[in-house]
């Protein structure tokens, strides 16, 4: 597995010709471009829970006050994408720098990309994360949801970075992360239908399960990948005093947006669980948000005395 | 009356524990936390191997054994922890309240069915 995260960008350009610019400008940065027309593009915004940010023309609307308008309302609808707007020209990049200066966080021009990569980087890839990081988030993960749903096939994506707060499915678990390195949380979300749907017969749930026992599922895998990250690593190693600090989590039901009181993007994994007889799936996402402390210069695997290792599911009597 | 008691404040693991050591002939009560833990101690002296968690609300594993040694004054019922943790802090403050064992979840009950039909006698 590609272990460099990439990101999901929405792309709102009309330009024939520049779009194959911007193809190979996502192929070679990292990016998952998603394309939409100007009549799905807020149908888009609501459909889509995991993107990175925006890339807007000045020309995607069929007046230069449509495209101003469309800018709001999209900034409007996901204030926390960032967008990223492509000019025609140095005069008209000034003119809509004016009117749209309080929510493009760079304008570039089409022969121009170096421009948009340091805006990339700055505001989507500013986070680094350690390739040991990934990689094991993502061991940890397989390995908990395949041994709690028998006979489904469990694949996760490349992780990516999104910038969105937008709550996926019905349920979502949250717990934290205390470390040296790292303070901030683990979310998983999902569909709760699905799940339930899935998990009978399949889990440890009873067979019909009401949604309390799929909550109580959905905790126990939480319980179980956070057990395992913090086995492999935070170990003993205790946070700095600094694990005093706290900030409000703010949950807005009507708008399925949670917000950690920060705005950086956050990491994420899309888990798709699969019966591959009957070819029915369903996806769990699971999110890294690093909001009160991020310091990857200090982030370390726990290492593992060989012959202190006792496998899970074993007695290691005193 | 039960020879087992399994305290987890997951119902999922708590059920799935306690059907198959039922299923492996134990006689098995539950309970929610380390409080409910200590109360059904109280009540039932048959009891002769705690099976716990240790992250749990209101009172943790590791605090339920302390007072289960210190409280309750019983020095010979057996605790195992059952647990995500594995750290060594952790297994010497289990050590330390009177801890048996220690397993890191997942449950795999045909793993350790055997000795707990020792520590039950």
């Amino acid at each position: 597995m590609n272990q460099k995260p990439v990101s999901k960008i929405l792309v709102l350009d009309k330009s024939s010709v520049h779009n194959r610019t911007i193809k190979e400008f996502c192929d070679a940065n990292g990016l998952v471009p998603l394309k939409a027309r100007k009549s799905t593009v807020m149908a888009v915004l609501r459909t889509n829970i995991d993107l990175g940010g925006i890339l807007y023309s000045d020309d995607f609307g069929d007046t230069p006050e449509e495209t101003v308008q469309l800018a709001l309302d999209i900034h409007a609808a996901r204030p926390e994408l960032p967008i990223f707007m492509r000019c025609d020209s140095q005069s008209s990049q000034t003119g809509l720098e004016n009117k749209l200066d309080q929510i493009i966080c760079a304008t570039y021009l089409a022969d121009g990309m170096e421009k948009l990569r340091d805006a990339i980087n700055r505001y989507i890839f500013c986070v680094m994360y350690p390739n040991a990081l990934l990689r094991g988030i993502s061991e940890i993960t397989t390995s908990v949801l395949t041994n709690q749903f028998q006979n489904l096939t469990v694949t996760v994506d490349t992780p990516y970075i999104v910038r969105d707060r937008v709550i996926f499915g019905e349920l979502f678990s949250l717990i934290p992360l205390e470390s040296a390195w790292c303070r901030g949380f683990m979310m998983l979300q999902a569909e709760a239908t699905p799940l339930m749907a899935m998990a009978n017969g399949r889990s440890a749930i009873p067979a019909q399960p009401t949604f309390r026992e799929v909550n109580d599922l959905l905790g126990e895998i939480t319980n179980l990948i956070w057990g395992a990250f913090k086995n492999r690593y935070i170990g003993d190693n205790q946070a700095s005093l600094s694990r005093v600090v706290q900030v409000p989590i703010i949950v807005n039901h009507n708008h399925r947006y949670i917000s950690f009181g920060s705005e950086n993007p956050q990491l994420c994994f899309h888990l798709r669980l699969t019966d591959q007889v009957t070819g029915s799936c369903f996806s769990i996402y699971e999110r890294f948000i690093f909001n009160l402390s991020w310091s990857p210069d200090d982030f370390m695997e726990i290492p593992q005395e060989v012959n202190q290792l006792i496998a899970s599911g074993e007695l290691e009597l005193f | 009356m039960a020879n087992v008691l399994v305290v987890d404040d997951s119902g999922t693991v708590r059920d799935e524990v306690a059907s198959f050591l039922r299923g492996a002939g134990m006689d098995v009560a539950t309970a929610v936390d380390g409080n409910d833990g200590l109360a059904k101690l109280r009540t039932d002296p048959r009891i002769k191997l705690v099976v716990a968690d240790v992250n749990m609300p209101n009172m943790d594993g590791l605090t339920m054994a302390e007072k289960i040694r210190s409280e309750l004054r019983n020095a010979t019922v057996n605790i195992i922890m059952l647990t995500t943790e594995s750290s060594p802090n952790m297994k010497e403050r289990g050590k330390a309240a009177g801890v048996k064992g220690w397993i890191v979840k997942p449950f795999k009950g045909a793993a350790v069915v055997e000795s707990f039909k020792k520590l039950v006698g």
